[in-house]
């Protein structure tokens, strides 16, 4: 989740372009950390240290963790625990913008520093597994109005995050919310829950975005926005909606009841309370979420 | 092992019941009936007289849990899993206390499919 955090970050302050963005998350399957992104992020070395140690490279037949040693940077204990890190999203991101020429070394160092600065994130956040992170990071990036739903839209949205990632794919970046109440939208597919919660939940993407979605859910190569497009992407819903009612019961809010999904051909969000837009841009185009609970 | 089970899929999803036929194909179970609400879910039953039946939860026209409620009255041997998103005890006791012969949570995958008919199997 910090990855997609960390690339709206980079986004909103222009360090990177959303094409070099898209391009770099599509990338970190294929990305394998090196020692330099691994040094700048556990703090051992600086980025001019690491260009350093690419330009010695360069001149001399050794390896780059003998470098770092033999020009007095890091030790051999803490080169042999940079090898155990963990290659956590965020890293495989910034290697990747660095490995493609999007980023120096040293720009990675800086907006990784200053991220961490602005959010208050330790370092030890990056590698929490617990929810507790994960909500209190969604919390403070959408800035939800303070009501008494905001529980569960964060819940909902954080929910999501894994969702999308479990689902679809971790190659998105999550852009601002949208306090809405007059938007229309056109061919999008909706699910009511009724119980403890109400809500409804719609999700809304031009066609091409709604085919790759929908292909990618389905494990199939779609190309018609059509009936079955439609029913992949009200699936993926049903799904989300479904684990998101089993996590409320977990937690003693008691019971939801979905409602089959449906299509609207238009939906008026004035007709919808207290609704955000929370659109998440894939490399293959934009998927927004409305969200009213 | 599992080739001469009938098999009715009750979904209102065209993707879920295509996932479906799959994951019993590779049972080798190609003896299966479709429906995509609970009116059609009851009125198959009545006809194919499946060894199992597999019904989602929600559902237009009629609810999976209405569906489950008149296929038990045709026949309360009727051996019918419920398979739903939502997987809360609430749910679960509903599906029970109406005669289901079992629940698993979406999404369906070849190991929980699989569970079931090696239960069903004994």
């Amino acid at each position: 989740m910090f990855t997609q955090f960390f690339g709206n970050y980079l986004l909103n302050k222009g360090l990177v372009s959303p094409e070099c963005l898209a391009d770099a998350l599509s990338k970190q399957k294929d990305t394998r950390l090196k020692l330099g992104v691994l040094a700048i992020n556990a703090g051992i070395m600086t980025a001019a240290q690491v260009d350093k140690v690419h330009a010695e490279q360069q001149k001399v037949d050794k390896r780059i963790g003998d470098i770092m040693v033999d020009m007095g940077y890091a030790t051999r204990e803490q080169i042999e625990e940079l090898f155990k890190t963990q290659p956590s999203g965020h890293l495989l991101l910034g290697q990747a913008l660095v490995d493609s020429g999007y980023m120096t070394n040293t720009q990675f160092e800086q907006a990784l520093a200053s991220y961490k600065a602005e959010n208050g994130i330790s370092d030890a956040d990056f590698y929490d597994p617990e929810e507790n992170s994960a909500n209190k990071l969604v919390r403070r990036f959408y800035k939800f109005r303070d009501d008494s739903n905001v529980t569960y839209l964060t819940g909902y949205i954080t929910l999501l995050f894994k969702n999308l990632v479990r689902f679809i794919g971790d190659d998105f970046t999550p852009l601002d919310a949208e306090y809405v109440s007059d938007k229309i939208c056109h061919d999008c597919i909706g699910q009511k829950m009724e119980g403890s919660v109400k809500a409804i939940a719609v999700i809304d993407a031009d066609e091409d975005a709604a085919i790759e979605f929908a292909s990618r859910f389905s494990g199939e190569k779609l190309s018609a926005n059509d009936e079955y497009t439609q029913a992949c992407i009200s699936e993926f819903l049903n799904l989300h909606n479904g684990l998101f009612a089993v996590n409320v019961s977990n937690q003693g809010g008691g019971e939801i009841k979905l409602q089959p999904q449906s299509f609207y051909q238009t939906l008026n969000l004035s007709e919808l309370e207290n609704a955000y837009v929370v659109p998440f841009r894939f490399s293959f185009g934009t998927i927004n979420f409305i969200i009213s609970i | 092992m599992f080739e001469n089970l009938k098999v009715l899929v009750c979904d209102d999803s065209v993707l879920v019941r295509k996932q479906m036929s799959k994951i019993l194909g590779s049972f080798g179970i190609t003896n299966v009936e479709e429906a995509s609400d609970g009116v059609q879910a009851v009125d198959k039953y009545a006809g194919f007289m499946p060894d199992i039946v597999f019904m989602d939860i929600v559902m237009p026209e009629k609810s999976g849990v209405d569906a489950l409620k008149d296929i038990v009255s045709l026949n309360p041997a009727a051996k019918v899993v419920m398979a739903s998103s939502v997987g809360t005890q609430g749910n679960l006791k509903e599906a029970i206390e109406n005669g289901a012969y079992d629940f698993i949570q979406k999404p369906l995958t070849e190991e929980s499919v699989g569970k079931i008919l090696d239960k069903i199997k004994g």
